[in-house]
């Protein structure tokens, strides 16, 4: 049994289909900002797991630092997101995107 | 540019192997949990063990820095923002989960199982000083050698964000519809869609 690129891009896809469904299918914005992270979370994954076990090895460093530029990227996302997922609670009293305001 | 040599070996040890294969399912259950879990409470809390895994995931297969930043920045800051925002909206007191829950109880029996076997795998092997640092170069020196751009954009964009969200909500005031200002407003019971005017 061995641990290989083709587990950790199949656990990636998944976590990117994941994201996806949350994306389309739920109505509250804080869940769909949990998707949109779980994407990008599944892309920088899938960029570690090319450094360390694909043809990406030979600078193995540069996936590295790629999954850290896309973890603070979905974060600054995830605090602006956020925020104004909070405004609109404010002003409608609910995170449903799809909120008939009158 | 073709690559030169031959591609790295897959992880063949069988304690991190097992390791990689429960942190993976682990992962991918605890993101479906966090997305069909109606309470918000819980969907954040599976939402931060997603995170804590992807950084076990990165202490397997990444250099260490990579895993401090998950596990400390990342998760961190994703983890108090989300609670602050359930604290400044619908607020945690109003939850149904209480401290000695059924659900509280199973996440903290999986969390200790997960972390046996972290224990296991870091008596069998020489794991995590064999795998992670034996890449060549280290992820620090890359990123202020080679990304310097890089890291200063990134450090703008947090930047920017924390001030942004700083100010949006230091200005911002609730501006909720007055009962009497003639607005349609809904009624929480009257279920879904139905509207009312007041009179």
């Amino acid at each position: 049994m061995t641990a290989g690129i083709n587990l950790v891009l199949v656990a990636s896809a998944a976590l990117f289909a994941v994201g996806a469904f949350a994306v389309v299918a739920r109505r509250s914005a804080i869940i769909s900002l949990l998707g949109t992270q779980f994407m990008l979370l599944a892309g920088a994954v899938a960029f570690v797991a090319f450094g360390r076990f694909g043809l990406g090895a030979q600078n193995q460093t540069a996936a590295g630092a790629m999954a850290l530029f896309v973890g603070a990227t979905a974060v600054t996302q995830l605090a602006v997101g956020l925020v104004m997922a909070l405004l609109v609670y404010r002003e409608t009293r609910s995170f449903a995107v799809d909120v008939d305001r009158g | 540019m073709l690559l030169i040599g031959s591609l790295p070996q897959p992880i063949t040890s069988a304690p991190i192997v097992i390791l990689i294969y429960v942190v993976l399912i682990l992962m991918v259950g605890c993101a479906l949990a966090s997305v069909v879990f109606r309470d918000l409470l819980y969907a954040v809390g599976a939402y931060a063990a997603t995170m804590l895994l992807v950084a076990i995931l990165y202490l397997t297969i990444a250099p260490l820095l990579l895993f401090a930043f998950q596990l400390l920045v990342f998760t961190t800051i994703s983890a108090a923002l989300l609670i602050s925002v359930l604290r400044q909206s619908s607020g945690l007191m109003e939850s149904r989960v209480g401290p000695l829950s059924r659900e509280w109880m199973i996440g903290a029996a999986a969390g200790g199982v997960l972390f046996a076997i972290l224990g296991v795998v870091l008596a069998a092997t020489s794991w995590p000083v064999h795998v992670c640092c034996a890449l060549p170069g280290s992820l620090s020196e890359t990123l202020s050698t080679t990304y310097v751009v890089g890291v200063w954009t990134m450090a703008i964009l947090l930047g920017s964000a924390a001030l942004g969200c700083g100010l949006l909500l230091v200005t911002a005031t609730p501006t909720l519809p007055s009962p009497r200002g003639g607005g349609r407003t809904r009624v929480p019971s009257s279920g879904r869609g139905r509207e009312t005017r007041p009179r």
